[in-house]
């Protein structure tokens, strides 16, 4: 019983993609069709259009499957031969290092607001 | 045919590996690297060319829409907690996402990447459709720009649990801003085993993230990119 209801759950989830592709082509809007999928979803349960419990099992479903769906472009690496090359490495190399610090200094930054805000308060 | 088959496929090794990662947790075994292996593998010593595999693979690809919408569930359920945070989540992604450009920036021209490479990789840490949108503005290769986007989010997801323990980064708020201002989906989805708030922290990082991207690929990068 539960897949149906994930599955049901998901075609409505659909209904916002749908919606969201038209909307972009009538307004030409500059974001991709899901991120206006996104905001659809947000203002219709917001706005209570639709019931928190309509979606929110499917939405539980994609959201932890997320990784599945990248798999594919993942294995579309294969075709950049420009990878398999020194100047490959080196970018794999400069993302791997850049990554990092964007990660650390992020959760750092964002800590120390918050710590500041904190004692501000107090 | 080939979609079912395809989808089938990687489900299934898809599963495979997530059995694996949950008893060995073992970096390689990340779902983004390990299952991507095995499938380039198979079709490897099947003779299938890479090319038919992602034409069968446009079902999952797909469902990328609808899971990035099913993010506003937990925005929607913790709108106090965006309320509250705005003006953080602001700062923080819009200091993230210039030490994103600007370290991507530095580190290639240290290296001599090439023009192309180089412009194309300065998007790389935000969700791949914005990601190409915004390589295209700024005369870069919209495709290249994707697998550097990809190449992100292995990374991200396999480093964040590391990164969150050695600086003992313990709230949930910083831990989904680290996560998904870094390895954008990738990491949202890393956010997730950290709780609720973690993601819906996560997601927020993930879509302030691409939007000031857009504002910095109009503004700030073509800048850089006439200095090459």
């Amino acid at each position: 019983m539960k897949i149906w209801t994930v599955m049901m759950q998901i075609l409505l989830i659909h209904i916002f993609l749908f919606l969201a592709i038209g909307l972009k082509q009538l307004l030409s809007i500059p974001l991709p069709a899901s991120m206006i999928g996104l905001v659809l979803l947000f203002l219709a349960l917001f706005l209570r259009i639709i019931k928190l419990e309509w979606v929110e099992q499917g939405a539980n479903w994609l959201m932890a499957e997320l990784l599945l769906f990248f798999i594919p472009s993942a294995v579309g690496i294969v075709n950049y031969n420009e990878i398999a090359s020194w100047q490959g490495v080196e970018i794999v190399f400069i993302i791997g290092i850049s990554t990092f610090i964007v990660m650390s200094l992020t959760a750092f930054i964002a800590d120390w607001i918050e710590k500041k805000k904190g004692a501000h308060v107090e | 045919m080939m979609i079912l088959l395809v989808t089938v496929i990687t489900y299934v090794f898809y599963l495979l590996t997530k059995k694996l990662n949950k008893r060995f947790a073992f970096p390689l075994f990340h779902p983004l690297l390990f299952t991507p292996l095995l499938i380039i593998i198979v079709i490897t010593l099947l003779n299938i060319p890479a090319s038919e595999y992602l034409d069968g693979a446009t079902f999952l690809t797909h469902m990328l829409g609808p899971a990035t919408i099913a993010f506003a569930v937990p925005i929607y359920k913790h709108l106090s907690i965006l309320k509250k945070y705005l003006g953080l989540i602001t700062i923080s992604i819009t200091a993230g996402s210039l030490i994103a450009v600007f370290s991507s920036y530095g580190l290639s021209l240290l290296l001599h990447i090439d023009r192309s490479f180089l412009v194309s990789v300065l998007p790389r840490s935000i969700t791949t459709p914005i990601a190409m949108e915004v390589s295209k503005e700024i005369g870069g290769l919209p495709t290249l720009t994707t697998v550097f986007v990809i190449i992100t989010g292995v990374v991200g997801g396999i480093m964040g649990p590391s990164v969150i323990k050695r600086f003992a980064i313990t709230s949930p708020m910083a831990q989904g801003l680290a996560l998904g201002m870094s390895a954008h989906g990738v990491g949202t989805s890393k956010a997730m085993e950290y709780g609720e708030q973690a993601t819906t922290f996560s997601t927020l990082a993930m879509i302030f993230a691409a939007t000031i991207t857009i504002v910095w690929g109009k503004l700030l990068i073509p800048t850089l990119v006439a200095f090459i």
